[in-house]
């Protein structure tokens, strides 16, 4: 067997290891996400006096703040933190001895987690279909779904990078905590984690057309409600994948430069 | 074969005054301050020989060690280990070499240590006839055989060690690191590890580079000892050899009303120093002893190589 689905079951037995957070991870953290979305749009809908908003009906939207949250976890896969803590700490030491790249190494962990949370939102997303909304779940809806999943992998995958280039800038500042903050904002923000992109004004969607942004939530979770073309999803593809390897290019110079400053002090 | 050649390395930190005022301070300018860690050191390791590294804390052995495993950089000179430029982590190279830190777990914290081990199977390639052979020998050589189901977070120091010791030599590494791994242990575990790289040396011959602050460890373990004084060399020889050193001199331990010390006496003023230690003193027990290990080295890092 290949080292990397070894690494991919070790992650999982971790994942496994402690009970009472899986099940509060599992269900408890994205049903009170979603009675929180639900209860504000809510009385958004109601002050206005609407039923629909930027083409979301409340329905719609409690469907949209079901996703995001499963969603936001597959993109931000394993935790904040993951490479920079390591390095803070000197723990970081022990990818370096083995003889693999630390990078493939990290990317199958964060990536595992990421295949994680996609399989919760296969399950919560149908249970919630064919018993809470009590619609039909036809095989265009699953299929839906299963694009939308693929996407959100994909959207991982370039997350994954651009958390790495951050992350190795503690390589020369030791702690980048705030640097991640701001990124994980600016995905949310500007990938539809807090808002869907359609509430935003017309420039900034414009601004943010080439950008990863408006791929990495927003474009997985309207694939799995129908609301994406396959023109959308086509562009949304090709966009990513060049920015992975964009990014990739960048983790390598930056790992290339910052590796003589690992000192492997900590903890 | 290990070489090492006018081997350098600079760390650079940070210094913040104490207090408030200093924090504040340190936000718009900090003074960096510049520690010369190793400072042009040379060394040549046989094909299975073990050696000791010994210094104070901070005298650069935990850097050199870190050099030649790979993980750090140095600011110049050469290094090569078997043919391979450490840190330039050829795989080949780290299928060989194993780092064993005391004060670092390696293994997985939330697991079982066999499934760590499992991982390492396919990191390393063991075969699997290898791995299980492996498996066997060390685990009943470090009498651990019971405690490798249990999370590693649930294991005792003395036994998470051993599983960090299995951790690393399941694949055989022609090369070893091991930084202080009696650290922190008590006395049988540091025994029952000392046994173990005793055995494994004799069974495996890998070249073997041991840092320890426990002399017993050095003592039972490396005919050839290195010392290492502020980033330098200052003895390199059989352990055996240190103790002829100091061979003209005597120490006198001295016990008082009220406090106990040692002291260093050429052998041809042994008679007039006596006298005026017990003239000076309330002396309650006087013992004149030739210089152990301990103290040459100690008087080594102190003071330098002296010649006899």
């Amino acid at each position: 067997m290949k080292w990397w689905r070894h690494v991919v079951a070790m992650e999982l037995r971790k994942i496994l290891a402690y009970r009472s957070d899986f099940w509060i991870t599992f269900l408890g953290q994205t049903l009170i996400q979603l009675l929180v979305a639900r209860a504000l749009w809510q009385m958004i809908f109601d002050a206005q006096g609407v039923t629909e908003m930027q083409g979301f009906t409340l329905e719609m939207m409690s469907l949209y703040y079901l996703i995001v949250p499963i969603g936001t976890r597959i993109l931000t896969g394993e935790s904040v933190g993951f490479l920079a803590r390591e390095i803070y700490e000197g723990t970081f030491t022990r990818y370096l001895l083995y003889p693999l790249s630390v990078f493939q190494y990290k990317t199958t962990t964060y990536l595992t987690y990421s295949m994680f949370y996609a399989f919760q939102l296969l399950i919560i997303y149908t249970l919630f279909r064919i018993f809470i909304a009590q619609a039909a779940f036809t095989f265009t809806d699953f299929g839906n779904l299963l694009m939308g999943i693929g996407l959100f992998f994909l959207a991982a995958t370039t997350y994954v990078m651009m958390a790495l280039l951050i992350e190795m800038i503690s390589l020369w500042a030791d702690n980048v905590w705030s640097l991640i903050v701001m990124l994980r904002f600016f995905t949310s923000f500007f990938g539809g984690g807090l808002i869907p992109l359609t509430f935003l004004p017309s420039w900034t969607q414009a601004a943010l057309e080439w950008t990863p942004f408006p791929y990495l939530i927003s474009l997985p979770a309207r694939t799995i409600m129908g609301l994406s073309t396959l023109g959308e999803m086509g562009k949304g593809v090709l966009i990513l994948s060049v920015w992975i390897i964009v990014f990739v290019e960048f983790v390598k110079l930056v790992w290339k430069r910052g590796q003589h400053k690992y000192t492997s002090v900590g903890i | 074969m290990i070489q090492v050649k006018h081997l350098r390395k600079t760390f650079t930190s940070h210094v913040k005054e104490p207090g408030l005022k200093g924090s504040f301070k340190s936000l718009f300018s900090r003074e960096v301050r510049t520690k010369d860690a190793l400072k042009s050191v040379n060394l040549e390791i046989n094909p299975g020989e073990i050696i000791g590294l010994i210094g104070a804390n901070g005298a650069g052995k935990t850097t050199l060690i870190k050099i030649l495993s790979g993980i750090v950089h140095p600011s110049s000179g050469e290094a090569t280990v078997m043919g391979y430029v450490p840190w330039e982590r050829s795989n080949e190279y780290r299928r060989q070499m194993a780092l064993i830190m005391g004060q670092k777990n390696q293994v997985w914290w939330d697991l079982p240590a066999l499934d760590s081990f499992l991982l390492l199977k396919e990191i390393y390639q063991i075969p699997q006839a290898q791995y299980k052979y492996n498996i066997e020998f060390l685990a009943e050589t470090l009498m651990i055989k019971d405690q490798l189901k249990t999370q590693v977070r649930k294991l005792s120091l003395g036994e998470r060690m051993k599983v960090e010791l299995m951790a690393a030599l399941l694949h055989n590494p022609k090369v070893i690191f091991l930084d202080e791994p009696t650290i922190g242990l008590d006395i049988s575990a540091q025994k029952a590890v000392r046994v173990f790289l005793r055995q494994y040396q004799t069974e495996f011959k890998p070249i073997t580079i041991l840092t320890s602050h426990y002399m017993e460890d050095i003592k039972e373990l490396c005919p050839r000892v290195v010392i290492i004084k502020e980033g330098q060399f200052v003895y390199d020889g059989s352990l055996s050899n240190i103790q002829s050193m100091m061979g003209d001199e005597k120490v006198l331990s001295v016990t008082t009303q009220d406090k106990t010390f040692k002291v260093s006496i050429p052998r041809h003023e042994l008679s007039s120093k006596t006298h005026q230690i017990f003239e000076e003193n309330d002396v309650l027990d006087l013992n004149i002893q030739d210089p152990s290990i301990e103290d040459v080295i100690e008087s080594i890092m102190r003071n330098g190589v002296r010649p006899t």
